[in-house]
């Protein structure tokens, strides 16, 4: 694998940039500021920052990593090489020189563990540098110029070993051969350089225009009969500025064949270019090519002698925003670099800014042949620059997370329904809703709206029965409120006793909601539960559908007595026992007052007792609630102490007989 | 590659890099530390790790530089031996054996031949004394150093309790509520005691102490958090102290700046204080360090300090309190629950870091690539206080979701929470999707994720083991009330428990179809899509520690591990058990790549590692005494490309690399390959000749200094005038007390002649001043060279100042001068 940044050319609008080589950790950008910035691929960290002393004047042109690590310089072929990445890779091998080309023909060496220039180079070239290259094993160094020369350094004595003029124009890119002994340069036309005698080996046409990158894409001939001199038969690549074809050449035996054997097409300029080199003859050769306009196009060819046919991107890559807060419209991102992972899998894209470019590691797909990756680049960067003293990254914690505590469903098994009761509500909670609307639900209920005398003029209880019926089913919360705030047992447990029927289940459903909501309010639903489930357990038994009904108030139950369970059991049979006993004692005059003194019946049309009371309640006005609850608590001293005496669960008639009065 | 050495275990990251306060270089470019067994050069600048000393035996408990080379370094280790090295090369020098364990080092420059360290003492238990060590200059690598003298008894043995006073004159050394002092000169020892608690309930307990550089005074921080300087010490009933009072905890560490003039303190506060001129009110802090100081030091420039943390952090930072770099490896956790996971999208290792904190950590660096704030919870730091900590972690096979457990646990009560994280790729970081309050009853002791690479998310299964005797299996539900915010959300699918039993395992089947849950003694085996119990597999009477599906060509059999000493492998089809081995297995880690399983085993303190595939009972691989700390977790990584491995015996590590975790929170790795190949990566670096150019300050300095050198000759004669103000002459007439003085007329000719200039002797030291200058040009850049640069532009500047006083003796004046000599004095005895 290699990787060329788009060195070179006389507008080479995007700035340099350069990942380390083998296993892409890091990722050297010349801003157009003139600074030298590393930064780490995984997490897309800025490793250091390095200015130039002459960062104004001697722009960076071109960058170029030394190879990591070393090794004597072998005379080895191909598998060799191949191991000797692999460990590179395994080995932390550290990375530390990076060549930098500058505008007026110098070169930097800078040491990026150290964090300071370790060399100038001087001397060579007295113009713009327009491409680096180290050599792979010797550390030698070459560079060429605007001023038409090659120069070969040594980095060890940091002097010029060899000189020689490359082209007749300017050289604006080079490529080493993968046995290290030829170098390709180009100006428009490519030549192919004997690196021994410094003589020409091979010629190619080339581009139209200066070429900017050269990359050999095999290192093996794909005929493997012939015996390999290290050279023949070996495809590489050259692109060029303005020009959007990226040319394949073969180098072969005989001289007379010059073009180009097939080509790429993209859609603007190639800027960025990365591929992974193929070792074998079946394995394809994957190519990344960043364009000019932001765009990624991805290759994937098994190279086999000549195509006359440019071929087409396998698949495009875009990055965009998303564009839905603030702005509209989705902007384009513009991808800067990318490079194979040394899997050959994976593709690191650079995108964004080249101040701060994001770095990020995406998995190959290459089914599709169009793929939009949507980033915010906003926020990414936002949870990235406040980064000091720790590297801690806060994950985003928004209001819209779903909560599951105890008793809500979903937290435990056994709730599958979408509760019907829940969907009920919604249809009511619409905006829409009125007064109105409550009296012609009133209407349909079958109530019928007739002249009803109080007996004693005074209100009574029941009235908090219909009021919450209403309430109900109407889903008022005012009323519910109204209702449901009240603290006195009896009158709960009177309310409760005089509801309908029908009105048990929705009223379950409301405590179950509201015993979700504010543990203040759910202990007073918790006296409305045990009122409902005293008076109307024989109803709820019967009911078919009682578990996907109630199931969620179950659980809520369940997860609430937790704690203290042995204590609140005990309560419950206490509880149980005494209002027993207290109901064998009154069971004789109980059945008589619930019914009885209440109502008057003037209309034999009346069918529903327990409508003819809410009609009551509904006429009274909120004058007389108040009155009504005055008076009631008067009655509730007077319970109260009849109450301690009988244990707190005392019969009801008392109290009824106080509200009768 | 040839036939492979044996396995050997390497030391990956980790290691505590707090023995020992770590040490500047002369010119503040490298930081050096202590790091287990190594000594590591930290470049100041960059952060990065420039290298590696090795060579010690034993942890290294000390750095100091050579006090007449601040090129060398001495190191002291717990093997007994004081090693002398070059540091910017690497180099060792020389080894000086002393026999005796080292457990700190200093070194004096009043002291030619000797350093301190101190060593227990023969036949004393936890007793220690400071010891003076003559390090004799005999040629050769290894020297003996036998010859010692006892300077204190009764030391502490932590470094931070002993320090040396002012230019070498007194050694102060704290242990419990003593302070004693030994003066050199004098050979006396004052001691000083404080009460265990004052009036106020305060601990007196002395923790460090420092010495002024260049002042009779010294610091000691105490239990409380006061720090306490001492004067007059040399009077055992007259002395003093005054208090400084910050810390509500105990103080880490004291260090005072070059010049004395400010005193660092740190301690569990994660905040650095400065007190200047030791007055109380005068302070600054440094606030939001992450974690506990340990070590405080300071370059002996004075513009850098440095705080080396309780977790494993270095920070750099700036003489003006300004943060400036960070080296952080692996976060030292109090306790790692979570064990190792690898985050399928970064590849890195996941585990506890900061308290509530997830942190990631890159292999292939050392280095922590980000730590997730899974809690989002102020930390406070009080002893005693429950603090909710993550206890399990699980990815999804992509990386997109994250699960995390966190608990925090207050007698009798259990506080649970489950957090869902989805990864936004738009924003590129986690977001919070679910939470689910007290999931289980009580602890969680498992979680896993239902492995299916290439199914999508409505496939994605979570299960969680707690001791509440359930499991609980969650899924993701698309939501159908249209309030909530987000479609996706995760709720309970099925739990499931069996006879009321604890249970303490789970693990999907590698094609996901089969979920197995081990309760207490009972390996129960469920369908995944009905949730139906399948089988029950047992093996009494131990309970099951760790279970494991096999992968690949095995997935028939399930492995169990229990903690009466039994492996066991059962075959899923038959339903029986195929083998079981007599093995005391503390942690069963399949490779997800391969058929391969390894089993760490714990027997008579040492751990061994089997690793196996499930069709056969005989292992492939043993590797006897891995370490000597007992192995917590292991974890197989994924490698990018396949090793290319020599031997047969290795090839399982061919697709990924087994690391463990051990007690001490060390990370360990298996190499193989030979020794030198690892050690020689600094060595193999590229060398380039350092050649710079001068920069354009340097340029203009040059050419002013050759100009000064060359025009301006009254500069030079300035340059004599000084060194003739040093003639005896001069210096007896302003030195000696004015009523022995001879009459003004006799010293009156002495002190005139003394100004005047002779010609002769100036052009000579003209030529010879330009000489110097011209050399310093040639030469290069290089450390010792600065030095002397420095030195010559210190002498420059007074230069200037004098220069422009007298360099108006012109001729005139000159003759003026000669005049008033050749005058006759005697009138002024006559007064």
């Amino acid at each position: 694998m290699a990787a060329a940044a788009a060195c070179g050319g006389e507008a080479a609008a995007r700035p340099p940039l350069a990942f380390s080589p083998c296993d892409r950790r890091l990722l050297a950008v010349s801003g157009s500021d003139g600074r030298l910035r590393v930064w780490e691929a995984a997490g897309s960290r800025l490793r250091h920052e390095y200015v130039p002393s002459a960062h104004l004047s001697a722009a960076c042109t071109c960058l170029a990593w030394a190879p990591p690590g070393g090794r004597p310089p072998p005379d080895k072929d191909g598998p060799q090489r191949k191991k000797r990445k692999s460990e590179a890779a395994e080995v932390d091998k550290q990375l530390d020189i990076l060549a930098i080309g500058t505008a007026v023909g110098s070169i930097l060496l800078y040491s990026t563990v150290k964090g300071e220039l370790q060399s100038k180079l001087d001397g060579g070239h007295d113009n713009r540098i327009n491409c680096v290259r180290w050599h792979q094993d010797n550390y030698c160094l070459y560079s060429c110029s605007e001023d038409k020369h090659i120069v070969e350094w040594n980095t060890q004595t940091c002097k010029v070993k060899c000189k020689w003029k490359g082209d007749n124009s300017s050289v604006s890119s080079l490529c080493i051969s993968p046995d290290g002994k030829m170098l390709l340069s180009a100006g428009r036309t490519i030549k192919l350089w004997d690196l021994e005698t410094k003589e020409v080996y091979r010629h190619f046409t080339g581009h139209a225009t200066s070429v900017s990158s050269l990359m050999f894409t095999t290192v093996k001939p794909m005929n493997e009969n012939k015996s390999f001199d290290g050279i023949t038969g070996l495809y590489f690549l050259s692109g060029a500025i303005h020009d959007r074809l990226l040319s394949v050449w073969q180098i072969r035996s005989d001289r007379k064949e010059k073009n180009a054997v097939m080509s790429f097409t993209v859609t603007d300029e190639p800027t960025f270019i990365d591929l992974t080199v193929s070792e074998v003859k079946e394995e394809p050769v994957k190519l990344a090519v960043v364009c000019r306009d932001g765009q990624l196009h991805l290759f994937e060819h098994i190279l086999n002698g000549y195509c006359k046919k440019p071929l087409t991107s396998n698949c495009t890559i875009q990055i965009a925003t998303p564009g839905n807060d603030g702005d509209s419209t989705p902007k384009p991102v513009p991808i800067l670099a990318a490079a194979f992972c040394t899997d050959k899998q994976s593709l690191l894209l650079v995108y964004g800014n080249t101040l701060q470019p994001i770095i990020e590691r995406v998995s190959l797909n290459t089914s599709e042949s169009h793929i939009c990756l949507i980033r915010d680049v906003q926020k990414v960067l936002a949870l990235k620059t406040d980064v000091a003293v720790t590297k801690v990254k806060t994950p985003v914690v928004n209001s819209d997370t779903k909560v599951l505590v105890p008793g809500i469903p979903g937290h435990s098994a056994a709730v599958k329904t979408p509760s019907s009761g829940k969907e009920k509500n919604k249809s009511k909670r619409k905006p829409g809703e009125t007064e109105d609307s409550i009296e012609e639900r009133l209407g349909a209920l079958d109530i019928d709206v007739s002249k009803v005398k109080t007996p004693g003029g005074l209100p009574q209880t029941d009235s908090f029965a219909v009021l919450l019926v209403q309430g109900l089913e109407s889903n008022d919360s005012d009323i519910l409120n109204k209702v449901l705030n009240t603290r006195k047992e009896t009158l709960i447990k009177n309310t409760v006793a005089r509801m309908p029927i029908h009105a048990v289940i929705p009223l379950l459903h409301e405590l179950t909601k509201r015993l979700q909501g504010n543990p203040y309010s759910a202990s007073q639903m918790v006296r409305w539960l045990k009122c409902v489930f005293t008076l109307h357990a024989s109803y709820l038994s019967t009911l078919p559908d009682l578990i996907p009904q109630l199931g969620m108030l179950y659980q809520l139950m369940e997860s609430r007595v937790k704690t203290l369970q042995k204590l609140s059991r005990l309560n419950g049979r206490l509880f149980l026992l005494v209002t027993q006993v207290a109901a064998s004692e009154t069971v004789q005059d109980v059945t008589e007052v619930n019914q009885t003194a209440k109502l008057v019946y003037e209309d034999e049309s009346s069918e529903e007792e327990g409508s003819d009371d809410e009609m009551i309640a509904d006429k009274d006005s909120d004058e007389n609630w108040d009155e009504d609850e005055e008076k009631e608590e008067q009655s509730e001293e007077q319970d109260m102490t009849v109450e301690k005496e009988i244990n707190g669960d005392s019969d009801l008639e008392p109290e009824n007989e106080s509200e009768e009065e | 590659m040839v036939a492979a050495a044996a396995l050997r275990v390497v030391c990956c990251g980790g290691s505590p890099l707090h023995g020992a306060r770590a040490v500047f270089s002369a010119d503040a470019r490298y930081l050096l530390c202590t790091s287990g067994d190594f000594v590591k050069v930290y470049s100041a600048a960059t952060e990065e790790l420039v290298r590696v000393l090795r060579g010690h035996g034993g942890l290294v408990t000390g750095v100091r530089l050579n006090p007449h080379n601040r090129l060398q370094l001495y190191s002291s280790s717990l093997d007994g031996s004081i090693k002398l090295w070059d540091f910017t090369d690497g180099i060792l020098i020389k080894t000086f054996t002393v026999g005796y364990k080292l457990l700190a080092l200093y070194a004096l420059a009043s002291c030619e031949d000797s350093v301190f360290a101190i060593i227990p003492k023969r036949g004393g238990r936890d007793t220690f004394q400071l010891v003076s060590v003559k390090l004799t200059k005999t040629a050769g690598q290894d020297v003996e150093a036998k010859e010692f003298s006892v300077v204190l008894e009764g030391v502490d043995a932590s470094p931070k309790c002993t320090a040396f006073g002012r230019e070498g004159e007194y050694v102060a050394s704290v242990k419990n509520f003593h302070l004693q002092v030994y003066f050199f000169k004098r050979k006396q020892l004052n001691r000083f005691s404080l009460r265990a608690t004052n009036a106020k309930g305060g601990n007196n307990l002395f923790t460090c102490v420092a010495c002024h550089p260049k002042e009779d005074c010294i610091a000691t921080g105490h239990g409380d958090g006061k720090i306490r300087l001492w004067r007059n010490f040399y009077h055992n009933k007259e002395y003093v102290f005054s208090t400084l009072h910050w810390h509500h905890d105990r103080v880490m560490d004291l260090c005072f700046s070059i010049e004395g003039t400010s005193l660092l303190s740190g301690g569990v506060e994660a905040v650095l204080v400065q007190w200047h001129s030791g007055s109380d009110c005068k302070k600054d802090f440094l606030p939001r360090l992450g974690s506990a100081i340990e070590y405080i030091s300071v370059s002996s420039d004075g513009t850098l300090y440095c705080t080396l943390h309780t977790d494993n952090r270095i920070t750099i930072i700036n003489s003006n309190l300004r943060f400036s770099k960070s080296i952080q490896g692996l976060i030292k956790a109090r306790d790692v629950k979570t064990g190792l996971v690898v985050d399928p999208r970064t590849k890195a290792l996941v585990l506890n870091g900061e308290p509530g904190h997830l942190q990631f950590y890159c292999l292939q660096s050392d280095k922590q690539l980000y730590s997730l704030d899974i809690v989002q919870q102020e930390y406070i730091q009080q002893a005693g206080l429950n603090q909710t900590d993550l206890v399990k972690v699980a990815f999804s096979a992509q990386g997109k979701w994250l699960a995390t457990v966190e608990e925090r646990e207050e007698e009798p009560d259990l506080e649970l929470h489950l957090k869902l994280w989805f990864f936004d790729e738009e924003t590129q970081s986690f977001k919070l999707n679910t939470q689910i309050s007290m999931p289980h009853d009580d602890h969680i002791t498992a979680m896993c994720f239902r492995d299916m690479d290439e199914l999508e998310d409505d496939s994605l299964i979570l299960v969680t083991a707690g001791k509440d005797c359930l499991f609980k299996v969650w899924v993701i539900l698309e939501d159908t009330d249209p309030e909530a915010q987000q479609s996706l959300s995760w709720s309970c699918d099925f739990v499931g428990s069996y006879h009321n039993y604890q249970a303490t395992n789970c693990c999907f089947s590698e094609d996901g179809s089969l979920l197995a849950v081990s309760f207490e003694e009972t390996v129960t085996v469920w369908d995944s899509s009905t949730w139906d119990l399948k089988c029950t597999f047992c093996h009494p009477p131990g309970k099951i520690r760790d279970i494991s599906f096999g992968r690949l060509t095995c997935s028939k059999y399930l492995i169990g591990a229990t903690d009466h000493g039994f492996l066991c492998c059962w075959n899923l089809l038959s339903c029986a058990l195929e083998w079981s081995a007599h093995l005391n297995v503390v942690v069963l880690q399949p490779d997800p790549l391969s058929e391969h399983i390894a089993a760490v085993s714990w027997l008579s303190k040492e751990s061994s590692l089997f690793v196996f595939k499930p069709n056969e009972p005989r292992p492939i691989c043993i590797q006897r005494n891995l370490c000597k700390e007992r192995i917590q977790f292991a974890a197989f990584v994924p490698r990018d490309v396949p090793e290319t491995i020599g031997s047969e015996k290795y090839l399982w590590l061919r697709r990924s690399q087994l690391y463990f975790f051990t007690d001490t929170q060390e990370l360990m790795t298996f190499s193989t390959k030979p020794p030198e190949e690892r050690l020689t990566v600094s060595s193999k670096q590229l060398a380039v000749e350092e050649s710079l150019p001068v920069t354009p300050f340097s340029l203009l300095l040059g050419k002013h200094r050759h100009q000064q050198s060359q025009g301006d000759i009254d500069l030079t004669k300035v340059v004599r005038n000084r060194h003739e103000q040093d003639s005896p002459a001069v210096k007896e007439l302003l030195h000696t007390p004015a009523h022995v003085l001879p009459s003004a007329s006799f010293l009156c000719p002495i002190f005139i002649n003394s100004l005047l200039i002779s010609k002769e002797k100036k052009s000579a030291e003209e030529v010879a001043d330009e000489v110097e200058m011209e050399s310093e040009e040639a030469e290069e850049d290089s450390d010792e060279e600065k030095d002397v640069t420095e030195m010559e532009q210190e002498n420059i500047k007074p230069m200037d100042l004098f220069g422009e006083i007298t360099c108006k003796l012109s001729k005139a004046e000159e003759k003026e001068l000669r005049k008033v000599r050749k005058m006759d004095y005697s009138w002024i005895s006559a007064f």
